[in-house]
């Protein structure tokens, strides 16, 4: 057994997972696929490199900051896009498409703020790492998994048993019904976009750590959220994080024998194997029929 | 004067390619979302061919055309069973796919180095050098692609087309087999994106991934939705104009490194514009349901 491959599968599921536990949380909301979401990954990952590395600010201050302010960035997609677009109710493909539109728009933003060229925020040198069986962890990806769990499980309780999860839920099931018990759909929204994209800014920020940063990052990690989210289910929340982790360890397990490059290939075959034979993911989450 | 044909040639493959696009996405309704796979087929089989077999640049053309078309059932076999956004993800994985795997298979596509030296078309023992002669013959296409489009769209088959894209449960109510249009409708497409991708191959002389993205799919459907869903004149304005408003900007003096975001950047503006405000595009009519 390739113990390196299958640890290395469980610390990039840590982080797909957190990218699909924020994606399951603002799709469960507003029933669309926001691939925007990866743009929020990214800024995650620059903004800490320009608070921690440009202006030399205490490390666990700038991720906070980071955090917040792509919890903003979420919610700022929302109210200018996506808002106008639910006023007219428009279709899935024409929200997907938007954001698709947001996504180029801010990626080469970045790209002309930040340069296209690869950016660290390691500053010092790589540190050696523990030996488990055959397969060796730095502390740095120690860290990457107990924070990325730490903030599933967190999650997860908040969603199901706080008043803004009931009411994120009650939302997700019946926007009207919500309404009338008093709960404002418009408010839940921009709170389910707060805080998936806060999720999706904490692992830009730690896959930052463990790796170099570019301004095309997100786009295959928004990918990999969105098909760790279909594996689970589409809007279910363990489902997602489960998801995740199983697209993580399927991607380094399958490349044992082959090169890496073909990571992508495999993510993306998994995909549509899902979509064509399970579109309910591995559970068979029920989903609406008009949409699969 | 030579930049200026290079630009009109380069519009012209796109339009090439945003027609055969419009008759999938405009007339049809199905999102698809990887179409510069098709171009990257045809593209690669026509420089391999004749690159490894002296094939002419002319039986490259046709069979990279045709494999790509065996490409388009692959992609167009989703369609059948998936809808809306969960179709156009189906799609969007396949072109992600086609483009890893001619990242990947180094021994075959020589992977990012990519394949240089192509050669270019040759009438008679002319070669097709002179730019003005090159432009001709994508013109030609040019017009090929919108009169097969105009016959297509015009005939019985082109209502089903547009039955399917206005409501699919009456058109098989009325007992035509939408799987099997949907099918022949990808297959056409690919047919001219196939053509579309070796023409530039063979203008270029070189071609590598980095030219089949999914973004550049990306962009493609846009042309066809800022001229139009469903309108021929309208593709042909959209992929114009897009190929050649961003040129401004090179006369503008902005250096490439900042030119070339700065165009991903009115793209990705101008594709959130036109879906809040004219999501049917210019000239069309449709709009995505």
């Amino acid at each position: 057994m390739p113990y390196q491959l299958l640890l290395n599968g469980i610390i990039a599921g840590s982080i797909y997972a957190l990218i699909a536990l924020g994606f399951a949380i603002i799709y469960r909301t507003v029933k669309f696929l926001h691939l925007a979401h990866g743009i929020v990954y990214t800024t995650g990952a620059y903004l800490a490199y320009t608070f921690f590395i440009l202006l030399h600010i205490h490390p666990i201050i700038s991720f906070f900051l980071s955090i917040i302010l792509c919890a903003l960035l979420g919610i700022a997609i929302d109210k200018s896009v996506y808002y106008p677009l639910r006023v007219k109710k428009a279709s899935n493909l024409i929200f997907l498409l938007a954001s698709f539109g947001v996504f180029i728009f801010l990626q080469n933003l970045i790209q002309l703020v930040y340069g296209a060229q690869i950016l660290t925020l390691r500053t010092g040198p790589v540190k050696e790492g523990y030996h488990i069986f055959s397969a060796v962890i730095t502390p740095i990806q120690i860290w990457i998994l107990v924070v990325s769990c730490w903030l599933l499980v967190i999650l997860w309780g908040f969603v199901k048993y706080t008043r803004l999860g009931k009411a994120m839920r009650a939302v997700s099931d019946d926007q009207v019904a919500a309404s009338v018990v008093g709960i404002n759909p418009d408010k839940t929204i921009l709170s389910s976009f707060a805080i998936g994209s806060a999720l999706a800014g904490a692992a830009g920020i730690l896959i930052s750590l463990e790796t170099n940063i570019e301004p095309t990052m997100g786009f295959s990690a928004v990918l990999k959220g969105v098909i760790a989210s279909i594996i689970g289910g589409i809007g279910s929340i363990p489902g997602a994080m489960l998801g995740g982790f199983f697209l993580g360890i399927a991607e380094n397990l399958g490349i044992w024998k082959i090169q890496a490059g073909w990571k992508d290939c495999i993510s993306f075959i998994i995909l549509i194997i899902f979509l064509l034979l399970r579109p309910g993911g591995i559970f068979g989450v029920k989903t609406e029929k008009e949409q699969i | 004067m030579e930049y200026f044909l290079h630009i009109l040639i380069i519009a012209g493959i796109y339009i090439i390619l945003t027609l055969s696009l419009n008759l999938i996405v405009g007339y049809t309704g199905l999102p698809a979302l990887g179409h510069a796979a098709f171009s990257c087929v045809g593209a690669y089989t026509s420089s391999l061919l004749a690159l490894n077999f002296g094939i002419s640049p002319w039986f490259g053309l046709l069979i990279g055309a045709g494999v790509a078309v065996l490409f388009g059932i692959a992609i167009g076999y989703p369609s059948l069973r998936l809808k809306g956004d969960y179709l156009a993800l189906a799609t969007f994985g396949f072109g992600v796919i086609v483009y890893s795997v001619a990242k990947n298979w180094v021994s075959l596509t020589r992977g990012p180095m990519g394949l240089p030296g192509i050669p270019r078309f040759s009438i008679f023992g002319f070669s097709l050098d002179p730019l003005w002669s090159y432009l001709l013959l994508v013109t030609v296409f040019v017009l090929l692609t919108i009169f097969v489009l105009r016959r297509v769209v015009g005939s019985p088959f082109g209502r089903v087309l547009r039955s399917i894209r206005e409501d699919e449960i009456a058109s098989e109510a009325l007992g035509k087999d939408t799987a099997k249009y949907k099918l022949i409708v990808f297959m056409l497409g690919a047919f001219f994106a196939g053509i579309a991708g070796s023409l530039y191959a063979h203008y270029i002389t070189f071609i590598d991934p980095s030219s089949f993205t999914v973004m550049e799919s990306i962009t493609i459907l846009l042309m066809v939705i800022f001229g139009g869903m469903g309108n021929i004149l309208g593709s042909v304005i959209g992929a114009t104009v897009l190929v050649v408003f961003p040129e401004l900007l090179r006369f503008l003096g902005m250096p490439s490194s900042i030119e070339a975001p700065a165009r991903q950047m009115i793209y990705g503006l101008l594709l959130v514009i036109l879906m809040i405000k004219r999501p049917q595009g210019l000239l069309g009519r449709y709009r995505f349901r």
